[in-house]
């Protein structure tokens, strides 16, 4: 291609040829408006044509957006560009190698030492020129015609002729760099003055550092803007042929650095136990902690204590394995004196654990020199905690009654094992942009959640053969979405290689660098679902490829038939399962109980069962295998007081985080509150016999908006807020209500910050209101979405009594049950 | 202006500013793209306000005026200081609490009405603070001060009363240490927030410094780096009226005892304060080397600037500088900094002296303490101040796009703020991605 002409000139050029170009001042508004620019230039601010947000595209803008600005700006894609900014004008520099890169045709000149030189000499001025808009068309070019190259091409550059520049400073080289990179601070080419230093000086310095024109030369830095100032330099010089990664440092660190290896991370943590947290993180620094996630170790908010979370592939533990679990609570998950002791938490005492909404396991209170013996311990029942947390395939999700379930198509258990394995202890998968959550069920209910997931298989038939359906983009927090149907058939043996694929699809196109907006949901929603699928097929090819030693194109089988017909929130009860045994189900409510308790069902697992445990997405406990004759001897032990298969509805629906007890994030308190509004709430229902009619009421409690307790599924939601009015600031939360899995629907947010105080009686308002008004057989979701939200309101405050509420008006939304 | 605390939030907006359609529905999404908001996202509450809501309304739209006070209220420490740029950005998650809106001077704290906040009821008593008990009723005394040590007289700003104030408390063990602002070694005229524990200290970093230091927000960095004792530290803080009503409001309504440590607030009277990058171009402007300034003073309108010796580089009309000013410094009346306990300036004494505003039993019993060290006389005539103050009140009024009201809630929504701003010149700029999504720390 012919590039066009690329190089810097100096302000006395300028002023002569003013006339004939179009100058582009790069610098904020208010500094070109405000403290004067060359006179006839335009402003096109560096922010517009940067763009760090996008998920896929790195740090190039979209060309549309590219050409839109510059169209704006009145300029022509055969224009020649004089761009200037000022510190040195890295930013100035970045315009000119995205207009290149979109295949500007006019020349393109980066004003020498920017505004500051030009102010030396020239005049400035404060009024904008008169605009006429332009087209402008840009294009992303062909890669082969491209300046831009992608990691690969940095790979194979390593080991070429290639130089491969980093233009970062020394001490950032130093720290960390692409392997055979040399050093090249972009600074280095300017002189004091920020000028472009004598050309034969900066052929001597280049060559010195190995990089001359004879070479092809691919520069990086960490977000493409340094690199950008050089690559005109280098053009400037002769060079002519210069290429950029964008991906920058980042992306590259995290893929393939032993700071980010699981195993690695496990060694360090053993290395350091007997020297404690602080040499720990005096010698590896503060950002160790963040990194120890992937060992399974989360820093909880009382310094130098660790969340260890226990990974359990599906919820399925042996009795051996909860005695374990239960035992290292019971003797670790200890709170010092200092923060309470043994009477740490006013209901649970100390030494407990809580069960999570991933089937896994978290005690507190850890500390770093009894890690080596509760992994010890662990790894002598084949429990791990490695990739527990972290940017990582997390705990694989299953329905709790997999295998057991009378009416489930597919035994997932062998696929939950699968893919677990596949990712256990794997450094390149290790270490993806953001964590990834798979859901896998064979039961028709959609237990494991496939839709809040960034991936979920959920049972399908096609031609007579079982195997799944696939979902994708899925997940809560602060960007909640349903995960798309991909629309395709998967045989069960290759659900492991579809998550695999999906991870290198994910690794490869998702950012290491936005990381509030990386998670899989956006690649999915910028792509959308074809070309999701066709990227995963490209990542199935080449693996195909690879193992076979031959090319081979993979395609998906269209969809089968899907399976899933309803929504089970939970497994509480007594149920049958195929082989005429009984699983019961008991309610753990808000999740935590003693460590000792624990290991008690443990026990009983062996007497009454087979010595299984299975633990649920609901934060609850299921005991498999029940003989029916031993089902009234289990009922009857003291601990099913307490943990029951019959709870009152609240017991029954209550989930709830860690909350501000550990999390540092925590906004408001939630397991104590939880509980005791669960025990109030169902005295009151039973008072007035309410219980009857309602099994469950889930009510989930989220400390802060993380999610974390899953609120935009329950009945009623709620996520930690903070309320101040004129005269006192306390706890709040926000109200969503009426989610359904079932339905396809997340909670309305209808009311924000609401004094935690008053939620009891707004949630008895709301029940009453409810009985009160509804259809027959109408869901609290459809209820939900008939009552207008001032109405809904009203009940929260107490302002609209049960009976004010509407009972006229037709419903919007037909009822789903269909997985979308 | 009553309010019924058991009621639900979105109901107590309605009974003060808005109308119901506004507040009560579900909330306006920001201005940026954020790509977070996916296709069909259900809307957040009224009331809630994310970081990136803040982002938008005041730094992307360049209103930030630097107190601090967003750092000090986030309660999971997310927000951060850009220290290219001196200003507040997300370090980790955001967990959707609302409180840096509702604490910003330039957002969701009404700052006229924390003004007032001695004049009220003290909020509900919290478990931990008792720092402001008392403060009903005080009397407002204006005084002339200087330091009776000349030493200190010749370091300090107009007679170093302040500098005297603070060094007699400290030696008298009333306070720990006073965050003050001192001046960058690596960048002329740009200031940084400094914790002195002694008169040495407080000597070396006496004298205004024109930009602003976040320092409401490293209150605790700045003790865990300190030799204080952590256990129960009393310290003054200094700043900027902006940054002491910051401070003012956090106190009266404790959340975690972020404010603790604060035993003394003194505001430094203010017009506006300066981007310290364009503060330096402004000079430079001038022909005056930035770096060769030693002391910069504002009086009577004009900028002087001198160096080491004394020497006056600089006597430019203060209006040059207008370029470099925080344009967020014009929105507020506050000139004298009627929420700390003691306030000082320049104006209204003669030279050598600091006019010094006493107010709170905590200023009293500060005042009283230190005036062994202080020549000081009752000032019976305050006009230049009023005037300036009048002056100063005058140009908020004409600035702030919302109405300015010493008697309206304390908070102001998010709804309400976009009503005000939104198509003014002080409107909402789309959100920066890199201040709002690149952080390292999830959960």
């Amino acid at each position: 291609m012919g590039r066009p002409d690329l190089s810097v000139v100096s302000p006395c050029w300028l002023s002569e040829n003013r006339e004939t170009v179009t100058v582009v001042d790069v610098r904020d508004p208010r500094a070109y408006t405000d403290r004067g620019h060359v006179p006839g230039a335009v402003n096109v601010p560096a922010e517009r044509f940067r763009d760090p947000s996008s998920v896929a595209a790195g740090k190039l803008p979209e060309p549309e957006a590219f050409a839109e600005e510059l169209a704006a700006a009145g300029i022509d894609p055969d224009d020649t560009i004089v761009a200037y900014g000022d510190e040195g004008g890295p930013l100035a520099a970045r315009l000119l190698l995205t207009a290149v890169t979109y295949g500007h045709r006019g020349d393109l000149f980066l004003l020498d030492g920017g505004i500051d030189a030009w102010r030396d000499s020239g005049s400035l001025s404060t009024e904008k020129p008169p605009l006429e808009s332009a087209t402008y068309d840009a294009d992303r070019p062909p890669a082969d015609d491209s300046p831009l190259v992608d990691r690969e091409e940095v790979e194979a550059a390593v080991d070429s002729e290639s130089v491969v520049v980093d233009t970062r400073t020394r001490a950032e080289h130093d720290q960390s760099h692409v392997p055979s990179a040399v050093q090249l601070d972009w600074e280095d080419l300017l002189d004091e003055d920020r000028r472009l230093k004598p050309r034969a000086e900066l052929e001597d310095l280049l060559e010195s550092r190995g990089i001359t024109p004879d070479r092809r030369t691919v520069l990086y830095c960490n977000t493409a803007r340094r690199l950008s100032h050089t690559y005109v330099v280098l053009n400037h010089l002769g060079y002519d042929d210069v290429a950029y990664y964008e991906g920058s440092l980042t992306d590259w660190l995290r893929a393939d650095s032993p700071d980010w290896d699981p195993l690695e991370l496990q060694a360090q943590v053993r290395a350091y136990a007997d020297r404690g947290f602080d040499a720990l993180v005096a010698d590896l620094g503060e950002d160790v902690l963040g990194r120890l996630k992937l060992a399974g170790l989360y820093h909880q908010k009382q310094r130098g204590f660790f969340m260890l979370r226990t990974k359990v592939p599906g919820g399925e533990l042996t009795a051996e394995q909860a005695r374990v679990i239960g035992g290292v609570a019971d003797e670790f998950a200890r709170a010092p004196d200092d923060h309470g002791g043994e009477s740490q938490n006013p209901i649970f005492g100390d030494g407990y654990l809580d069960l999570t909404t991933r089937q896994d396991v978290q005690m507190h209170w850890i500390r770093l020199e009894d890690i080596p013996e509760i992994w010890d311990r662990y790894e002598a029942v084949g429990l791990t905690t490695l990739q527990a947390c972290g940017n990582s395939v997390r705990n694989v999700v299953s329905c709790p009654a997999a295998g057991i379930d009378a009416n489930e198509t597919i035994d997932v258990r062998p696929q939950v094992t699968d893919v677990t394995q596949r990712f256990l202890g794997d450094r390149v998968y290790g270490n993806l942009p953001r964590k990834l959550k798979v859901s896998i069920t064979g039961c028709h209910e959609n237990c494991a959640r496939a839709q809040i997931n960034d991936l979920g298989f959920t049972p399908a038939v096609k031609d007579g053969r079982d195997g799944f359906a696939v979902h994708v983009g899925g997940g809560l927090s602060d960007g909640p979405r349903m995960a798309s149907d991909l629309e395709l058939f998967v045989e069960p043996d290759q659900v492991s290689e579809l998550v695999a694929a999906t991870a290198e699809v994910f690794k490869n196109h998702g950012s290491y660098l936005d990381t509030a907006v990386n998670r899989l949901r956006y690649l999915v929603e910028e792509w959308g679902v074809e070309r999701f699928r066709e990227e995963l097929e490209r990542a199935l090819s080449s693996e195909f490829e690879f193992e076979s030693g031959s090319a081979s194109d993979f395609e998906f089988e269209p969809a089968g038939e899907s399976l899933t017909t309803d929504y089970r929130g939970d497994h509480v009860g007594v149920h049958e399962q195929d082989d005429g045994r009984f699983y019961v189900g008991l309610a753990v409510p808000v999740g935590r109980m003693a460590g000792s308790e624990f290991a008690t069902f443990a026990d009983h697992a062996e007497t009454y069962g087979d010595g299984e445990l299975r633990l649920t997405p609901n934060q609850n406990l299921l005991v498999p295998h029940v003989a029916e004759s031993d089902l009234e001897a289990f009922r009857s032990e003291s601990i099913l007081e307490r943990y029951s298969p019959d709870p009152g509805p609240f017991t029954r629906g209550v989930v709830t985080c860690t909350g501000s007890e550990f999390c540092s994030y925590g906004v408001i308190e939630t397991k104590n509150r939880a509980i005791r509004w669960a025990r109030q709430l169902d005295e009151w229902a039973a008072d007035r016999g309410l219980d009857e009619d309602h099994d469950a009421i889930r009510l989930h409690m989220s400390g802060c908006s993380a999610s974390c307790a899953q609120p935009q599924i329950a009945d009623i939601g709620l996520r930690g807020e903070v309320y101040r009015d004129d005269s006192r600031t306390t706890e709040a939360v926000d109200v969503g209500l009426g989610g359904d899995l079932g339905a396809g629907e997340f909670v309305d947010w209808v009311a924000g910050k609401v004094p935690l105080e008053t939620i009891p009686a707004a949630v008895e308002r709301l029940v009453l209101a409810y009985d009160a008004s509804r259809r027959p057989d109408e869901s609290v979701t459809d209820w939900t979405d008939r009552i207008p939200d001032h109405e809904l309101r009203g009940i929260l405050s107490g302002a609209t009594g049960p009976e004010e509420v509407a009972t006229g008006r037709e419903t919007e939304t037909e009822t789903e049950l269909e997985v979308r | 202006m009553s309010e019924q605390p058991s009621r639900v939030p979105t109901e107590r907006a309605t009974d003060t500013t808005s109308s119901e359609n506004e507040t009560d529905g579900p909330r306006t999404s920001g201005v940026g793209g954020d790509p977070r908001e996916l296709a069909d996202v259900t809307p957040d509450p009224g009331g809630k306000t994310w970081f990136r809501d803040l982002d938008e309304a005041v730094i992307e739209s360049d209103r930030c005026i630097q107190c601090g006070t967003c750092v000090a209220a986030c309660p999971s420490d997310s927000i951060g200081i850009d220290e290219t740029t001196g200003r507040p950005t997300l370090v980790r998650m955001c967990t959707g609490c609302s409180r840096c809106w509702d604490f910003c001077p330039r957002s969701g704290l009404r700052y006229e009405r924390v003004l007032e906040f001695g004049e009220e009821p003290e909020v509900e008593a919290s478990a931990t603070d008792d720092s402001r008990a008392g403060t009903v009723g005080a009397q407002e005394t204006t005084y002339a001060a200087r330091a009776r040590d000349t030493a200190t007289n010749d370091a300090g700003q107009d007679g170093g009363a302040v500098t005297t104030l603070l060094a007699e408390l400290l030696e008298a063990g009333e306070i720990d240490g006073a965050i003050v602002a001192g001046e960058r070694e690596d960048e002329p005229l740009r200031g940084k927030a400094v914790l002195a524990t002694s008169r040495e200290e407080l000597l070396a970093t006496a004298g205004s410094v024109y930009s602003q230091t976040m320092q409401l927000g490293r209150i605790h960095d700045l003790l865990e780096a300190s030799d204080i004792d952590k256990r129960d530290p009393q310290l003054a803080l200094v700043g900027t009226p902006c940054v002491i009503e910051g401070a003012a409001a956090l106190e009266r309504y404790d959340w975690d005892g972020e404010t603790d440590p604060i035993a003394l607030t003194v505001a430094l009277m203010c017009t506006r304060s300066f981007e310290h990058e364009r503060l330096r171009s402004s000079i430079a402007d001038c022909g005056v080397d930035p770096a060769a300034v030693e002391k910069l003073d504002v009086s009577d309108g004009v900028l002087y600037a001198s160096d080491d010796d004394g020497e006056t580089l600089l006597e430019e009309a203060i209006d040059t500088f207008d370029t470099a000013a925080l344009r967020g410094c014009a929105e507020c009346a506050d000139f004298v900094g009627g929420a700390a306990d003691i306030s000082a300036g320049s104006v209204g004494s003669d030279e050598s002296f600091t006019t010094m505003v006493v107010r709170t039993d905590r200023g009293e019993r500060a005042w009283e303490i230190a005036s062994s060290g202080l020549e000081t006389a009752v000032l019976e005539e305050t006009d230049a101040l009023d005037k300036i103050a009048d002056w100063n009140r005058r140009r908020a009024r004409e600035t702030l796009p919302r109405e300015f009201d010493p008697e309206g809630s304390v908070g102001i929504t998010y709804e309400d703020h976009r009503a005000a701003y939104d198509g003014t010149d002080r409107d909402l700029e789309p959100l920066n991605p890199a201040r709002v999504h690149q952080y390292e720390e999830w959960c």
